[in-house]
């Protein structure tokens, strides 16, 4: 089996359509990132050259963990896992190994095996999310951008200026962390209120299908009838003395206490506001107060939490700003969810030296222009075969 | 046993004194300007009475002690003393009407988004009972009559109510029955026929201040003058922080300590208030502070979700639901992710909750298939978990070390402050602690009760507030339970529902700890013993706090600023056949290095001891009823009272066996204390009446004889007989099979001598030679006498008459002036400060020393004596006076004494030279004395009592005396300290 898959890989290489495929299994989603090359274009251009620059595509995908057979499928079907390499140390091994981050690199590592015929290479899941993070900011033209007030706004980061900061990603759970440098890094703190939580939650709450229905209620949805303002404790007024405006949430769902509704009472659209509200709101203030311990003024959000969803992103921003007193600002990536499989993806580097087949990114060479790059700001779908890509050129060693 | 508590007609010629003497009291008060006419009303009204049948004097007696007492505890719900009081004119006292016009002088409110909170202050008037004597008394102690009040017990009480603000007209009723709305600023409307006061202002806080103003003024015809919510917060929590000497603790793991906050060290802190929503507020100072930060998601946030996904009718049903809970059904946990595995890298282990809900995501559950129980607890822990992060984070910024939880939401509930205290641990690596407060919902409330003027809380010191937890406690955690008293037409009524409500609650007191209940999920587990909640656990360990402006520190104990608290006092409990025998003991001082003075050295928080006494006290339990209804005279009201008392009291018991802490930190002495509380809830004023009276009487009996053997004596002979004597009086009822046979058998000065004979020296603790050089000197050297000697009666009957009245004259003889310190308030046959001057007064009879010592004291003034007996020349001799200790158990917090007590030794303190001896009989077996010089003491070396201290001691207890003395029962202890 694995000598039939060898032979395939050749022929794959020699289609020349695929290669390098990473996951980020988490507890929520599986995140791939995969490379095409573009196939208008020779392989090599310069065959003497021992490096040469691969023009092709970066790909993202996305599947439930839950559904993590079409998954498998997903990459049975199109031959992602022959993108794998061979160790170093044991070239002979027919194993082929993937790059793999997340809780499930662990969790699933048997399945995968048995399902593709191919072992994970396990990466450290914060080093993943710190080594796809820096990658973005520094590789990708237009990465970051600030979100106030629905509007988007693009933030030009000076590579020589970008640590350290604070990385918040927001998967399941929340991690923060404290960014130094290439590899250098710290887990400062966390929040087990998050993507997980809000889905969890809103499930029970709404009956949705899906987190993209329910973030899609959210946006039609209306806090105050379910949560407890500070106009509703005030008699409508303000309570100025600290700042607090009537409007003010003093009470995340502090209205469903009234014995006079039930649950199927509320609307689920009012209910799913009110939970996103919580939550984004929650995320901003710890990641505030622990950008504000180590001094750090770049506070980064990512993790398919956020989709960029357009009312999750104001919430959070709002929060920072307002804890901050508007000193400090939220801001977001386009490729947010993709961080720890970018990261994965970027590990195969390391084996670069000792295997002709494992290309680098090239970071010397900066990616073009975002091919998708508009669409991101519309919240995604749930269709998962609509992913998003990157042109980019590869450098293999 | 019998015998002893079915006498039916216990009416002596001691009660018949007692009553004329009080009753002469109450009219001197009025007549207090026309000294001169004192002596004739006197007789003339003793005549009368004397006429009276004895049959009278009984319900006399009642109500003389419910006037005199009614100080010294009322129900939260104040049913009945106030019936006893107002009715004193009426024909049947029987009949007792709840007094609904309390005489409330301040309400504050505050009305949060989920909770009312209520704290009314009722307060007595001054008091008429203030004889000569006390004057006298007064006079040489030096007590001014313009700063002190006039009867040490008095005051008044803060009370602590809530009410769901949804249930806000339950709330306006209740304000209403008790009239709280006529006494807000103005205390002249005290009055319930005053009509409602058009402007009657009362202090409010909170959003529904606002939101309910007008409701308040329609339905009560009040303004609400509205204080800043923060501000509140700050005062009440300050105030409690200061005043109370049980209000902080830790919480981990299921332990909960109480934490001694230096006053001057208290500043700054991080004050988290969660409410509906959650305030964090930094604290520098009293009106200090900044509000720093705040969460959305708090208790509003926990009781809404919660009742969306479990359909629990209340936040309390919520909070028990979570007592069996696994979250880990529900909660992602960092092993879920990892197949099991810790994430150890960033050192989460694979039970920490990596996504709070997470597992809700899976496709195949519906809220349905998930129990209540486990979303509850992972509701419960998301939302602690979150409060506490972000509270550190704030006390991180700001450099604060103490957090100081309060606020509706933690509800003394163990796993709440367990999760809470976990997260600032876990986050602050263990340099920050969560600290709780036992008042936590009333921060606020207290904050807007203290934002009136003129209250005189402002300086309120620790040691003015006493706290007492009322029958409804354990039942009703300051929650109106029960229909509102509007609706009460008659105490009794009232009781029966009491009763019921109490079956049905402690009918499944405690639960079992469900296993697992936190076995997986969370940050590493705290593992509370939470599972023990009760049913009404969750509601407030919240008393009456009773401020007693009078009540003073001992002064005899070191500076308590120093930190040299000498003596440790130990609480033990004898019980012989069901005799009333309560020890209470004063055990060998700690040295310099200890660093505060702990009225009890059996300190509870040991559970073997714990169940030991709750053992003992519940088994004396139906005896004590008995005694306590025969004192009533048996009647069907007293018989309901007592069925009552015995609920509430077992109700309490149980609720300490669960939570030892649920009162503040709890030794045997508050445990025993807690009882007599209980017993005059229930307007039991004297449950051991018959029974003092008769041993008073038979003791008096004897007193001359007595007398008469002693004199026969050399000094030296004597000297050890009157100590063998304050011991043998103590042995005298050990037995009580042993002592009814005596009764039968011989006379009490038979039984009494037979006793002294027994007492074999060396004694297991044998200073007598010591004390004896100090009394006698050696050789030539003849010593100075003790300027004054305070010798702390406790028993009535032969530990009074025989024990104590001979060596009161002694010392009287002697030279040195003596005051005998008795209880405030009967507890168990402890002998009273009232009782006392009329034993003296029998005993003076056969005894000329006694006679003109009284005298020279004032004591006999309004006695029985003839006063055509008593000389001019007697002001020679040194006065024998009585004070009170201002408290009403069987043991005594020396830190919180009567400010009669203190300053009688207060005075002695400022006479250099003078020498003080201190003698306290705790109940049968053990006797102190503490025997003290003044000022010359030095303190730094070996500080102890600033005076000389001898301790005598009879331990009837054979756990207590292996503990202490390494002896047996009925060991006795002669233990002299010198004043170094």
């Amino acid at each position: 089996m694995d000598a039939g898959f060898h032979g395939k890989l050749d022929a794959d290489q020699s289609e020349s359509l695929i290669s390098h495929l990473a996951l980020d299994i988490g507890g929520t989603l599986i995140k791939l990132v995969y490379f095409s090359r573009n196939k208008d274009r020779p392989i090599d251009e310069n065959k003497n050259s021992k490096n040469s620059v691969i023009d092709g595509r970066l790909h993202f995908a996305k599947f439930e963990t839950s559904k993590i057979n079409d998954c498998l499928e997903f990459i049975l079907s199109n031959k992602l896992h022959l993108g794998g390499f061979r160790h170093h140390e044991d070239p002979a091994s027919d194993n082929i190994l993937i790059k793999a981050t997340g809780g499930g690199a662990y969790r699933f590592a048997d399945l995968i095996k048995e399902k593709l015929g191919v072992s994970i290479e396990k990466e450290e899941e914060m080093e993943c999310l710190v080594a796809g993070a820096n990658f973005l900011l520094k590789a990708v033209h237009q990465e970051a951008y600030t979100y106030m007030d629905g509007r988007k706004e693009f933030v030009h980061i000076d590579h020589n200026d970008l640590y350290p900061y604070l990385l918040v990603n927001i998967g399941s759970g929340v991690s923060m962390i404290k960014v130094d440098g290439d590899g250098k890094f710290e887990r400062i703190s966390g929040t087990s209120v998050g993507g997980g939580t809000f889905w969890g939650l809103g499930r029970l709450l709404t009956k949705c299908k899906s987190f993209d229905e329910l973030l899609e209620l959210s946006h039609q949805g209306n806090n105050r009838v379910i949560d407890m303002l500070v106009g509703d404790i005030y008699g409508g007024l303000d309570y100025s003395k600290i700042g607090l405006s009537s409007t003010t949430i003093a009470s995340s769902f502090g209205k469903a206490i009234s014995n006079t509704r039930e649950l199927e009472e509320y609307k689920p659209e009012d209910i799913a506001r009110s939970l996103l509200r919580m939550i984004s709101n929650n995320i901003g203030q710890i990641a505030y107060l622990n950008a504000l311990r180590f001094g750090l003024k770049r506070i980064f959000f990512g993790g398919f939490f956020i989709r960029s969803h357009a009312f999750t992103m104001d919430t959070i921003s709002v929060a920072v700003n307002f804890w901050s007193k508007g000193e400090a600002k939220a801001m977001f990536l386009n490729h947010e969810g993709f961080l720890g499989a970018l990261g994965a993806f970027m590990s195969y580097k390391k084996h670069g030296r000792d295997d002709s087949i494992s290309p680098q990114l090239g970071q010397r060479y900066p990616v073009c222009k975002p091919l998708v790059g508009d669409k991101i700001c519309y919240p995604l779908n749930g269709d998962l075969s609509d992913n998003d890509s990157l042109e980019c050129s590869v450098y293999v060693a | 046993m019998a015998g002893l508590t079915e006498d039916p007609n216990p009416v002596l010629d001691i009660d018949g004194l007692l009553i004329n003497q009080e009753h002469n009291n109450t009219e001197e008060e009025n007549n207090n300007n026309n000294s001169n006419s004192q002596l004739k009303d006197k007789s003339a009204v003793l005549g009368k009475d004397r006429e009276e049948n004895s049959s009278k004097n009984q319900n006399q007696a009642e109500r003389d002690m419910a006037s005199i007492h009614r100080s010294g505890s009322r129900p939260q719900l104040d049913l009945s003393k106030a019936a006893i009081e107002g009715n004193f004119e009426e024909k049947d006292p029987t009949i007792l009407l709840p007094n609904q016009s309390d005489d409330i002088s301040h309400l504050a409110l505050d009305i949060g988004g989920s909770l009312i909170k209520l704290v009314y202050f009722s307060r007595h008037e001054g008091q008429s009972i203030d004889d000569k004597r006390k004057k006298t008394l007064k006079e040489r102690l030096g007590i001014s009559n313009g700063i002190r009040r006039s009867y040490p017990i008095l005051g008044g009480r803060l009370h602590f109510v809530k009410f769901e603000t949804t249930k806000i007209n339950e709330c306006l009723d209740f304000i209403r029955s008790k009239q709280l709305h006529r006494g807000g600023m103005d205390s002249r409307h005290w009055n319930a026929e005053a009509p409602a006061n058009e402007n009657a202002v009362i202090k409010a806080t909170g959003g529904g201040a606002f939101k309910f103003a007008d409701l308040f003024k329609e339905r009560l015809g009040v303004s609400l003058d509205k204080e800043d919510e923060m501000d509140c917060l700050v005062a009440g929590a300050n105030f409690l922080l200061k005043a109370i000497r049980h209000e902080a603790f830790t919480h981990m793991e299921g332990r909960k300590e109480f934490v001694q906050i230096d006053h001057n060290d208290l500043f700054p802190y991080l004050l988290v208030n969660i409410g509906s929503g959650v305030s964090m507020i930094k604290v520098d100072g009293d009106g200090k502070f900044q509000r720093v930060s705040g969460t959305n998601v708090g208790g509003g946030t926990y009781w809404g979700l919660g009742r969306l996904l479990t359909k629990c009718k209340s936040f309390d049903e919520l909070l028990e639901l979570s007592q069996r809970g696994d979250n880990s059904t529900i909660d992602m946990l960092v092993g879920d992710i990892y197949g099991g595995m810790d994430y150890s890298k960033i050192g989460l282990s694979a039970s920490t909750i990596a996504s709070s809900f997470g597992k809700a995501i899976s496709d195949n559950k519906e809220l349905e298939d998930y129990s209540p129980e486990d979303i509850s607890l992972s509701l419960l822990r998301m939302i602690s978990y979150n409060i506490g992060q972000i509270a550190y984070l704030n006390a991180l910024r700001f450099g604060l070390k103490r957090i100081f939880f309060g606020g509706f939401f933690i509800r003394g509930h163990a796993y709440t402050m367990d999760t809470i205290s976990f997260a600032v641990h876990f986050w602050s690596k263990g340099d920050a602690q969560a600290m709780f407060l036992r008042h936590e919902g009333f921060l606020g409330a207290l904050g807007a009760f203290m934002s009136y003027e003129k209250h005189g809380l402002d300086d309120l010191m620790v040691h003015q507030l006493v706290e007492r937890f009322p029958m409804g406690a354990p039942y009703t955690g300051g929650k109106i339970h029960g229909p509102p008293l509007g609706d009460l037409n008659e105490k009794i009524s009232w009781m029966e529902k009491f009763v019921l409500k109490g079956t049905e609650i402690t009918a499944p007191v405690p639960m079992a700890p469900p296993p697992g209940t936190t076995g997986l999920g969370g940050f590493e587990v705290p593992s509370s013993k939470g599972g023990t909640l009760r049913s009404d656990a969750s509601a407030l360990n919240v008393g009456v706090l009773h401020l007693v402006p009078t009540l003073e520190v001992f002064p005899l104990l070191a500076d308590p600023k120093t930190h040299m608290f000498l003596l440790a006092f130990q609480g033990v409990m004898h019980i012989s056949d069901g005799l009333y025998s309560v020890t209470c003991y004063v055990i060998a001082p700690f040295s310099v290095d200890d660093i505060s003075y702990e009225p009890n050295t059996i300190d509870l928080a040991d559970h073997n001891e714990l169940e030991y006494w709750f053992t003992v006290l519940s088994g004396h339990l139906p005896d004590l009823v008995d005694k306590a209804v025969a004192s009533e005279g048996g009647t069907d009201d007293a018989k309901r009272r007592g069925d009552a008392f015995a609920r509430a009291f077992s109700a309490h018991l149980s609720r300490l066996i669960q939570d030892p802490a649920a009162y503040g930190k709890l030794g045997l002495a508050n445990l025993l204390e807690l009882r007599e509380e209980c017993l005059r809830e229930f307007q039991f004023h004297d449950a051991y009446r018959s029974i003092k009276q008769r041993e008073n009487e038979a003791s008096l009996a004897v007193l001359a004889d007595l007398f008469a053997e002693l004199d026969s004596m050399s000094e030296e002979t004597r000297l050890l007989s009157l100590i063998e004597g304050v011991l043998a009086a103590n042995i005298f009822d050990w037995g009580s099979r042993a002592c009814v046979d005596l009764y039968h058998k011989g006379t009490i000065i038979e039984i009494y001598r037979m006793s002294r004979n027994k007492m074999q020296r060396p004694w297991r603790v044998d200073d007598f030679d010591l004390f004896k050089e100090r009394m006698l000197g050696s050789g030539d050297k003849k010593p100075q006498p003790h300027k004054r000697a305070l010798l702390f009666v406790d028993n009535s009957g032969a530990d009074i008459v025989l024990g104590m009245l001979p060596l009161a004259r002694e010392l009287l003889r002697r030279g040195t002036e003596v005051v005998l310190v008795a209880n405030s308030l009967p507890a168990l046959n402890d002998i009273t400060a009232m009782e006392v001057p009329d034993i003296v007064a029998a005993a003076a009879k056969h005894c000329d020393i006694l006679r003109r010592a009284a005298e020279a004291g004032s004591l006999l003034v309004d006695a029985m004596i003839n006063p055509s007996d008593s000389s001019k020349e007697n002001s020679t001799s040194v006065p024998l006076m009585v004070v009170e200790n201002g408290c009403g158990s069987p043991c005594i917090d020396l830190r919180q004494v009567s400010s009669e007590l203190a300053a009688a030794a207060k005075d002695a303190d400022l006479m250099e030279r003078m020498h003080v001896t201190i003698t306290r009989a705790f109940d049968d077996d053990v006797q102190i004395i503490l025997e003290g010089m003044g000022r010359a003491l030095h303190t730094n070396f070996n500080a102890r009592f600033k005076c000389d201290v001898l301790k005598l001691a009879m331990v009837k207890n054979q756990r207590l005396a292996e503990k202490l003395i390494k002896g047996n029962i009925y060991d006795s202890v002669c233990r002299y300290e010198p004043a170094s």
